[in-house]
């Protein structure tokens, strides 16, 4: 219990941080832009920091998990994606991962039926809430877009009107909004009804969840409920754009809580899981080639090992090996 | 046999959504027909029809509020705070905003937003 109230409870102290610093200590500065500015600096110097480690780590030898059969003889017939045999195969794998998560697709889950039997079946919801979150939240973050530019990009103009297609309700209503909050619910109660993940789900686990939540609800009443002028975000967010310290103009409290959290969020990324989303593309089990047997893999700090061959050694011991009567291959 | 078959298998259908539209003529909440637009009550026009601080953030859902009270209810006076009447329509709203055509889409340029309202109704630019 203590593992999921402690993250609730900090995300709300969070919260309730920007609140009382912008509603009574008018900390408006603070929290709209020199917090923002630095929780930045943090998400890009962790984030490629934490790249670069991972980047200048050799990697010497094959291990991609295969699930397929690997290149072999011309007549047997090989699985390109699951058993990579080229960079460019590879790279799909890394790409069908990243944007349709293949192997949670593969889910089973174990179960103990009331006779004592085991049984194992697929599972596709968790791939299926997976999917929902991070699309819709990709689709979200895109479509803020045009908060950050006095052009906006095509394509965050196109996410923006496919995203409102069903045109009900003034503000018009976003499809990814409620995608986004039903799958953040569901991937939350998996973790709390399914006793096997419970047991092994951390605090670390919540507290993105709870974050990301907290963000996503406060956008969602912002918009449809309790709204507040969007020119003067407009007007700072521009400002950010440019690196400008100009004090932001009236802006409702609600906007300044949503800015602190993301820009919590934005801090913590580098420290925490959320790195999947750079690791993923460096996963070694995911983006080598199994090519083991078409080539040689050695171990870049091996050190060099001076080999004797067989025809040195006769060399050396030719005249004893003859005396005591065995074959040699030179005479 | 056959012919009674075609006249069935086509006639009873019709029948019952002839018998449907009956239904629904008779059951569907009957609107008044539109009155004539509130007799023009000497308006204050150097104040919107809500405290402008409100109207800045939440003008889209009072014209949401609107359109279904005026279209769905046939409600369509709307009486503001200080007890001026307003025909509820994007017409008021141009009425008092004519000065400037661009009144709606500077805002809305910047803030990159395209309500759909004047793929129908008559849009500023359209005014003479
Ligand atoms: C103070 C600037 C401003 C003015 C003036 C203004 N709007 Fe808006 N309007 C906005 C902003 C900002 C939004 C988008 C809010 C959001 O995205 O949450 C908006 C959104 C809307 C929407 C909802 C669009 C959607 O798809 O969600 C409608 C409808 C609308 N405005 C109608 C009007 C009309 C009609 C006028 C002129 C009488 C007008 N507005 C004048 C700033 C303004
Ligand atoms: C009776 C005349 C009148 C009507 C009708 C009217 N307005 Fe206004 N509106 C005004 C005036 C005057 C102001 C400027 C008030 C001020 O500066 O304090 C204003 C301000 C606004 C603002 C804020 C503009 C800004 O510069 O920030 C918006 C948005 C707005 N109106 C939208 C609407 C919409 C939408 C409608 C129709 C539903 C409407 N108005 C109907 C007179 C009117
Ligand atoms: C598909 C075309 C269409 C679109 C798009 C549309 N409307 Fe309408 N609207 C109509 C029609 C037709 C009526 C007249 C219905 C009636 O009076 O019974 C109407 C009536 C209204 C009325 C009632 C008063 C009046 O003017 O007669 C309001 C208010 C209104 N619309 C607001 C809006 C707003 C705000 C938007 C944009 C978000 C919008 N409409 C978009 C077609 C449209």
């Amino acid at each position: 219990m203590k593992k999921v109230l402690m993250p609730l409870a900090m995300v709300a102290t969070l919260a309730l941080v920007a609140y009382v610093g912008v509603e009574f200590l008018k900390l408006q500065f603070i929290f709209g832009v020199v917090i923002p500015y630095t929780a930045a600096v943090l998400f890009v110097a962790g984030f490629l920091f934490r790249i670069a480690d991972w980047l200048i780590r050799p990697v010497p030898f094959r291990i991609p998990t295969t699930a397929g059969q690997e290149k072999s003889l011309d007549w047997i017939r090989r699985n390109p994606i699951e058993s990579p045999h080229r960079a460019w195969e590879a790279a799909a794998r890394v790409l069908s991962e990243v944007l349709l998560f293949r192997s949670l697709f593969r889910n089973i889950r174990a179960e103990l039926r009331k006779d004592a039997s085991l049984a194992y079946a697929s599972n596709k919801w968790l791939w299926l809430g997976g999917l929902a979150f991070h699309w819709s939240l990709l689709v979200i973050v895109l479509r803020h877009a045009r908060f950050f530019f006095a052009m906006v990009p095509g394509f965050a103009d196109f996410l923006d009107h496919a995203d409102s297609f069903f045109d009900v309700t003034l503000p018009a209503f976003y499809i990814s909004d409620a995608i986004a909050l039903g799958a953040i619910t569901f991937l939350v109660a998996r973790r709390f009804f399914d006793a096997k993940v419970r047991m092994i789900s951390l605090p670390t686990d919540y507290f993105p969840l709870f974050l990301i939540g907290g963000i996503v609800l406060i956008g969602v009443l912002m918009r449809y409920v309790v709204r507040l002028n969007v020119m003067p975000v407009k007007d700072l967010m521009l400002q950010l754009m440019n690196f400008g310290f100009d004090p932001p103009g009236e802006i409702g409290t609600l906007f300044y809580v949503h800015l602190f959290l993301i820009s919590v969020l934005l801090a913590y990324f580098p420290l925490s899981k959320l790195m999947h989303m750079g690791g993923i593309f460096l996963s070694p089990t995911r983006n080598l080639c199994n090519n083991s047997r078409e080539k040689r893999h050695v171990n870049p700090w091996n050190s060099d090992i001076k080999f004797r061959t067989y025809s040195e050694y006769e060399d050396d011991f030719r005249e004893k090996m003859k005396k005591a009567g065995l074959p040699v291959e030179k005479q | 046999m056959r012919i009674n078959k075609t006249i069935l298998t086509i006639g009873l259908p019709a029948l019952l959504m002839f018998a449907l539209l009956a239904f629904f003529r008779q059951s569907g909440n009957a609107v008044e027909a539109p009155k004539a637009p509130p007799a023009p009550v000497a308006v204050d026009s150097t104040k919107c029809i809500a405290q402008t601080e409100y109207m800045r953030a939440n003008h889209m859902k009072v014209l949401y509020e609107w359109r279904n009270s005026s279209v769905r209810e046939g409600n369509r006076v709307f009486i503001a705070q200080n007890g001026s009447r307003f025909q509820k329509s994007l017409k008021t709203c141009l009425g008092c905003h004519a000065t400037n055509r661009l009144f709606c889409f500077n805002c809305h340029m910047y803030a990159n937003v395209r309500p759909k309202c004047w793929n129908c109704h008559l849009s500023p630019m359209e005014t003479p």
